[in-house]
């Protein structure tokens, strides 16, 4: 569903990501966990196409297509989706309206009916039924004074009605407490599909005990270093990202880890 | 004086020969200012920001009054229904649709002052046009003053709810640009309220020139909503002027919405005579093109526990040129008194600007005051947010500029309102450059 290969990116002219390579299958979930500043947040906004993020060399396919070359707008249609680690407060917009006209925004990229008012709301109680979230946030502006476990129970809805192929959480987890932790990861859990592939980047382990990834990846200074299972994460959680600069990942003895091949 | 201000000064009568005198008086001395002064010029503080010189080259005429008989026309749809709308052509009464409630007189300006109107010639006495009082530019006022005699004067008797009344301007097409005049004077007694939407849209692409002075009397615990919205067109020319003076707990919500129209030029003054009187004064502008607008507004306070709010939004892409001019003065003896002012203005060009000015004056104690003027550009990264969920570029920012005047429209009591004005808004949004 997505290679990544060999990504150089810089912002404000410096290099934050130096040559990345991952491979996502549909119905995967990744993780990827590294120290602050080694370019975790930098590769989110890089597939979604925030402008400022340049990408100087590598490529991104995603379902057959160069990535790269698309607007932010055309990754969303093709079924990007990047759930903010900082959820934009947009005034005056409402919620249910800025959502409807990105579902139909998508849907007539794709050629599909346009949903009406009637037939969208139909949608939305059914998912927020499943995501077990009040209507309360329909009725407000996009974010506008939401408490940082709205904000993000926000983005998983906004997920949850868009319906990606590719989800990237970016620090979903950041601000929120074990309540709405475990609130943001059930609605995670339940959007898992064999069509979808999600890649979820965290500093803390503490999300994957409640989001299950069937990879870990450590990015450090702007490349994957290490790849394994799930035990990786409990280990990084134990001992730190100390072992990256004392002798690599051969002393942190997790079994299913291996140092990451890179070019 | 410009050529306009002498070729307008010499088309108004030395004797108007009019009854009662102090009719007489309110004319000949508005002449007499408006002979010495003429029109505004830059010089003038409060017209610094704007100049006439597109009416200079336009040849404009002063239309003579009731000289000029209201031609059949096409009229613009009203935005939205009204138990009563008076279609206003060439600044006179044309066409009464609907009836006229019980408590509720409605009557041309010209009728109200041969039958006599309780209250009216205080209210036509007391419209400033000396220009060396405050900080001058009265010419438009001293011209409209001078050839009163068209217009409509409404009065609402007290414990009255009239309900909704439009009125619905829009001028002529002719040869040569016209410039009319018209007075509006708006009397609600004790504990009377009024919904008064004003609609300026002419149908044809005229470059006429409106010279339009509203005069709104509360008395005690009366309300008037008043909703301004012009979507005139880009040649035309709308000079109005509101005045308004608020008694004990009276209750003055304005609503102005700037959509169209070439030069614009709106000056609203409240004065809170009344202990305890609230002013809500809002308005939206959205200009392109070569598009003027030019707000100006001033609460005095001159009573006690008095509430003003300003809010004004503003978004200026083309070479449109917006100007924002607040002023609040707390006078002393005002005390407890609560005074706003914010305006935001969005540029979408490099070569749009906003000239946005708030003044403060307090006098008085225990007051509580804020304002705030803020110029900027959209938010890149709510752009990026929207557009990261599937809407064009285009979409993202149109949805963000209208979010931003909506704020305006939503505040209207009537959402069926609310929603037809922000759909003209989104209509009509200057475009990113």
């Amino acid at each position: 569903m997505l290679k990544i290969t060999n990504l150089h990116a810089t912002v404000a002219g410096k290099e934050i990501l130096k040559g990345l390579n991952l491979e996502l299958e549909a119905g995967e979930v990744h993780a990827i966990m590294g120290p602050n500043g080694a370019g975790k947040s930098t590769l989110g906004n890089v597939l979604a196409g925030r402008e400022g993020y340049e990408v100087t060399q590598g490529e991104v396919i995603f379902n057959g297509k160069n990535l790269l070359e698309l607007e932010p707008e055309e990754r969303a249609c093709e079924g990007v989706f990047l759930a903010f680690q900082y959820p934009v407060e947009i005034p005056g917009v409402n919620n249910t309206y800025f959502l409807r006209a990105a579902l139909n925004a998508q849907r007539k990229y794709r050629g599909e009916e346009i949903l009406d008012s009637v037939g969208f709301l139909r949608l939305v109680r059914q998912k927020l039924e499943v995501l077990h979230i009040g209507d309360a946030l329909l009725h407000r502006a996009v974010n506008e004074g939401f408490s940082g476990g709205e904000k993000k129970r926000n983005e998983i809805f906004q997920m949850a009605v868009l319906e990606p192929t590719l989800a990237i959480l970016d620090e979903t987890d950041s601000g929120l407490d074990i309540d709405a932790l475990k609130t943001v990861a059930e609605g995670v859990n339940r959007l898992r599909s064999k069509d979808r592939g999600m890649i979820v980047v965290t500093h803390y382990q503490r999300l994957l005990d409640y989001i299950v990834p069937d990879k870990v990846h450590v990015l450090a200074d702007g490349k994957l270093v290490a790849t394994g299972g799930a035990d990786l994460a409990l280990k990084l959680e134990e001992q730190g990202y100390a072992w990256l600069e004392d002798g690599g990942i051969a002393t942190l003895d997790v079994e299913s880890a291996v140092q990451t091949a890179n070019p | 004086m410009s050529e306009l201000s002498v070729q307008l000064a010499e088309a108004l009568p030395e004797n108007t020969g009019v009854h009662p005198q102090w009719l007489k008086d309110i004319r000949e001395t508005a002449a007499e200012q408006f002979r010495s002064h003429g029109l505004p010029t830059r010089k003038d503080e409060a017209w610094k920001y704007t100049g006439l010189g597109t009416l200079d080259q336009g040849g404009l005429r002063l239309a003579s009054g009731l000289t000029t008989a209201p031609k059949g026309g096409a009229n613009p749809s009203p935005l939205t229904e009204s138990g009563l709308q008076l279609n206003m052509l060439d600044g006179q009464i044309q066409e009464q649709i609907g009836d006229i409630p019980a408590g509720l007189t409605v009557l041309p300006l010209a009728d109200a002052l041969g039958f006599g109107v309780n209250g009216l010639q205080g209210l036509l006495e007391s419209l400033p046009v000396n220009q060396e009082k405050g900080a001058g530019g009265y010419g438009f006022s001293a011209l409209n003053s001078a050839t009163l005699d068209s217009g409509v004067v409404i009065h609402v008797a007290a414990g009255t709810d009239a309900g909704r009344l439009t009125l619905v301007w829009s001028t002529s097409q002719v040869e040569k640009p016209l410039l009319f005049n018209s007075r509006v004077c708006v009397i609600l007694e004790e504990s009377a309220r009024l919904e008064l939407l004003e609609q300026f849209e002419s149908t044809n692409d005229n470059a006429n020139t409106s010279n339009i002075v509203v005069q709104v009397d509360l008395a005690g615990k009366s309300g008037l909503q008043h909703i301004r919205f012009q979507q005139e067109t880009e040649k035309s020319v709308l000079i109005t002027r509101t005045e308004v003076s608020q008694q004990t707990d009276s209750d003055y919500a304005y609503f102005g919405f700037d959509l169209g129209g070439g030069l614009v030029r709106h000056d609203l003054h409240t004065s809170i005579l009344g202990a305890g009187a609230k002013s809500g004064i809002n308005g939206a502008y959205l200009l392109d093109g070569n598009r003027h607008v030019d707000n100006h507004t001033r609460v005095d306070h001159l009573a006690c526990g008095g509430f003003s709010d300003q809010y004004f939004r503003g978004v200026a892409g083309g070479n449109g040129r917006a100007v924002f001019n607040t002023a609040v003065c707390v006078h002393p003896g005002a005390d407890e008194t609560e005074a706003r002012q914010s305006n935001a203005n969005i540029l979408l060009s490099g070569r749009a600007e906003v000239d946005t000015k708030p003044e403060l004056e307090i006098y008085a104690d225990e007051v509580i005051a804020s304002h705030g003027a803020t110029v900027g550009q959209l938010d890149e990264l709510a752009v990026f947010y929207l557009r990261s969920r599937g809407l064009s570029e285009h979409e993202a920012r149109q949805l963000l500029t209208t979010a931003f005047c909506k704020s305006v429209s939503d505040k209207l009591a009537d959402p069926l309102l609310a929603e037809v004005i922000s759909q003209r808004m989104m209509d009509v949004m200057p475009q990113a450059e």
